[in-house]
């Protein structure tokens, strides 16, 4: 079983990694030939399912095991989060599977030029031009190496095979989400707002929060709370509804033609006032918040609404070449009441 | 809601939220707010137990467009600074459409857009950055008079107090649920009767203010007198900690004396004090609050160009903030407090104080009185 790769975007690593983490401490981490799978299915909430081209993180790339050169790993996200954030200064970084007193580990082989740190750690005491020159003489070249060794557990073949992606029907409504960010605050405000209104009444059904989210055909997000005191909500109007592909749709156009979506096109408006052809689901809006934090990633996100069922959010990670994009899948249920 | 067919009782729109938030803010002590409606504009009020009560009136300068209907007819009420004060025109007729709602949650409602964060971590697409006119450029969004919009409805009575935030293609609504109007008077202020006025900046109040706080005190006394027609005002706290004070002594430049009686000599305005007013000059002044009340209104004294101290002859405190919210336009705020009982009040106090005068030695007559006290 071997795993080594150069890591050669560890900002994007470093990001996946902190925003995966908010939702659950453990990872699936599943690493093929093709691609790098990273799972979350935490007891309670949203699940996961990543699926990164191996380009969009790694260089260098070799994975060799007996089951098909395919590694099961379960990776503390935590971890693994603070030895990436050690290497965001570093010139290069390098990732493999070892093994120490029998303790299967990641290590994170980072090198770093010390010329980054060296103010504080030799100061020179003459005058800052003096200093930069003795860097640029000497320190500049001599390299830092640091080794971060994160724990891990090898899972075999047979503990993953029963782990698969949740079946949903087809969506009511798709629909590419504002900026995560801007959702993201506005979200939190209205948790926020909830929590106070709470807070006055009774204590013990100010934990939940529930948020409604609703979309339709025509370009309309909507966003709503409500509570003892207020309701509020928040409408988003010209956003854009993907075309569905014939390619990827059972039964080509005619799947396309009695595909729920085509239905909920006829049903409601652009300016988002009607009350009909909303597809909603009600979250957790706490739950939410953490989803959000993928936001940082800065990729295109598609909304996918099942009516009263769930919500699928598919987080495109921003590539160079764009041909085969890496995808983040988020799997939020919806609560009854 | 077809607010269009219903003509509801008000309907305000401004190009901001920002003006009433930050006027709201002033006056977030408490969880629910009383809200009046009439042809000058909305006024918020909060109230603490019935020893402290604020408020804050929004001018109806402060939006594009404001339309009333009142459901009875009601003569127009104006308010300026002599007397905004005072709620006269809030008198017994009971068709002014008057109710509580939520004031957190209003504030929150507010500043969806993360008006507040002017300077953090404010994201790119919020609006009404004060630097931003200045240091954006002309492609701000403020600048190029997008869309953004505050509209606030009230359709009849019972019905949500409903307000609209637009900016480009996001639509906020937010629905207030309308309470009935708690019954409690206002804690009764004669203007009439004053014992003491003295005008002066409000962050100078502020800082006095929040010097005094780091000591946590209980108890905030006022002391005024005029002493060769000088005036004198000091703050004082004490509690367990123990006590301090913060003087204002009013001794810059001063034009020969004029021939009115002190009390109404009106100081230039490059005093401390701008003006000074006591019913009896030949008394010392004194009155006690609750610190923990006064420092409430800390937000207001800190936004605030101006704040009128005034103290009635039954010894309530009414703080008057000239709030600026936007060059030119001028709001007020205004708070009353309840004062505390003094139980260690007596003539000895009062003629050791005054006996002690002297031109140069404000501080030490002060502080011997307060070490006798102790």
């Amino acid at each position: 079983m071997r795993f080594k790769a150069q890591i050669h975007n560890i900002h994007t690593f470093t990001k996946l990694t902190a925003s995966l983490n908010s939702l659950g401490p453990l990872a699936w981490l599943k690493l093929g030939d093709e691609q790098v799978c990273f799972t979350i299915i935490p007891e309670q909430g949203t699940q996961v399912w990543a699926v990164l081209s191996i380009d969009a993180i790694f260089d260098t790339y070799a994975v060799q095991s007996a089951a098909n050169n395919v590694i099961n790993l379960e990776v503390p996200l935590g971890p693994l989060n603070r030895a990436l954030k050690s290497a965001l200064n570093a010139t290069s970084a390098q990732i493999r599977l070892t093994k120490k007193d029998n303790i299967p580990l990641l290590a994170l082989t980072i090198a770093t030029t010390s010329s980054n740190n060296s103010y504080s750690a030799f100061p020179t005491g003459g005058s800052r031009d003096d200093g930069t020159m003795f860097h640029d003489q000497f320190a500049a070249n001599r390299e830092t190496i640091i080794t971060q060794e994160v724990p891990v557990r090898v899972l075999a073949p047979d503990t993953v095979s029963g782990l698969h992606e949740p079946q949903t029907r087809e969506p009511d409504v798709h629909i590419i989400l504002p900026p995560l960010m801007q959702l993201k605050s506005i979200s939190d405000r209205f948790t926020k707002l909830a929590l106070a209104g709470a807070k006055t009444s009774s204590g013990a059904a100010a934990t939940r929060t529930r948020l409604d989210m609703a979309a339709n055909m025509h370009g309309c997000l909507r966003m709503s709370i409500k509570t003892d005191a207020m309701s509020i909500s928040s409408v988003w109007t010209d956003l854009a509804n993907p075309e569905l592909d014939p390619s990827q749709v059972a039964n080509g156009d005619m799947g396309i033609a009695e595909h729920p979506s085509t239905r909920m096109k006829l049903l409601g408006s652009a300016d988002g006032r009607s009350e009909e052809g909303w597809a909603s689901v009600r979250i957790d809006g706490k739950d939410w918040g953490k989803v959000m934090s993928v936001g940082r990633l800065g990729g295109r996100v598609i909304a996918c609404f099942c009516h009263e069922h769930a919500l699928i959010l598919y987080v495109y990670l921003p590539t160079d070449g764009g041909e085969d994009e890496s995808v983040l899948t988020y799997y939020i249920s919806s609560y009854s009441a | 809601m077809d607010e269009e067919d219903e003509l509801p009782l008000l309907t305000a729109v401004s190009s901001s939220a920002r003006q009433l938030y930050l006027l709201l803010r002033c006056i977030n002590f408490a969880e629910k707010a009383h809200v009046q409606i009439n042809e000058g504009g909305l006024q918020f009020s909060v109230d603490e137990a019935s020893v402290m009560e604020g408020s804050a009136f929004i001018s109806k300068d402060l939006f594009t467009t404001y339309t009333f209907r009142a459901p009875a007819p009601q003569r127009p009420s104006q308010r300026e600074i002599g007397d905004s004060d005072d709620e006269e025109d809030e008198d017994p007729d009971e068709t002014l459409p008057t109710f509580q709602i939520s004031l957190p949650a209003l504030l929150e409602t507010l500043q969806i857009f993360g008006l507040t964060d002017t300077n953090t971590s404010k994201p790119p697409w919020a609006r009404d950055n004060p630097a931003s006119t200045a240091t954006g450029g002309a492609f701000t969004n403020n600048v190029l008079g997008m869309n953004n919009m505050c509209r606030i409805a009230y359709d009849a009575p019972g019905s949500p107090l409903s307000i609209v935030l637009t900016e480009a293609t996001i639509r906020t609504t937010c629905n207030l649920t309308t309470y009935e109007p708690a019954f409690n008077e206002e804690i009764p202020f004669d203007r009439q009767a004053l014992a003491l006025k003295t005008i002066m900046r409000g962050t100078w109040l502020y800082d006095a203010v929040s010097e005094l706080s780091s000591t946590s005190p209980e108890k905030l006394t006022l002391w005024a007198r005029t002493r060769g027609r000088k005036p004198y005002f000091a703050l004082s706290s004490s509690g367990t900690l123990g006590s301090a004070r913060v003087e204002f002594n009013n001794t810059p430049i001063r034009p020969p004396p004029p021939s009115n009686p002190p009390a109404d000599t009106p100081p230039p305005a490059s005093n401390l004090l701008e003006t000074f007013q006591l019913s009896d000059p030949t008394s010392t002044f004194r009155a006690s609050y609750k610190f923990s009340l006064i420092q409430r209104a800390a937000r207001a004294m800190s936004v605030a160009t101006k704040v009128s101290v005034r103290v009635d002859e039954q010894g309530v405190l009414s703080l008057q903030f000239m709030i600026e919210v936007e060059a030119g336009k001028v709001s007020f705020v205004d708070f009353r407090f309840v004062p505390l009982v003094e139980e260690d009040e007596n003539e000895g106090d009062e003629t050791q104080f005054l006996g002690g005068e002297g031109e140069e030695s404000d501080g030490s007559v002060m502080e011997d009185e307060d070490e006798r006290r102790a």
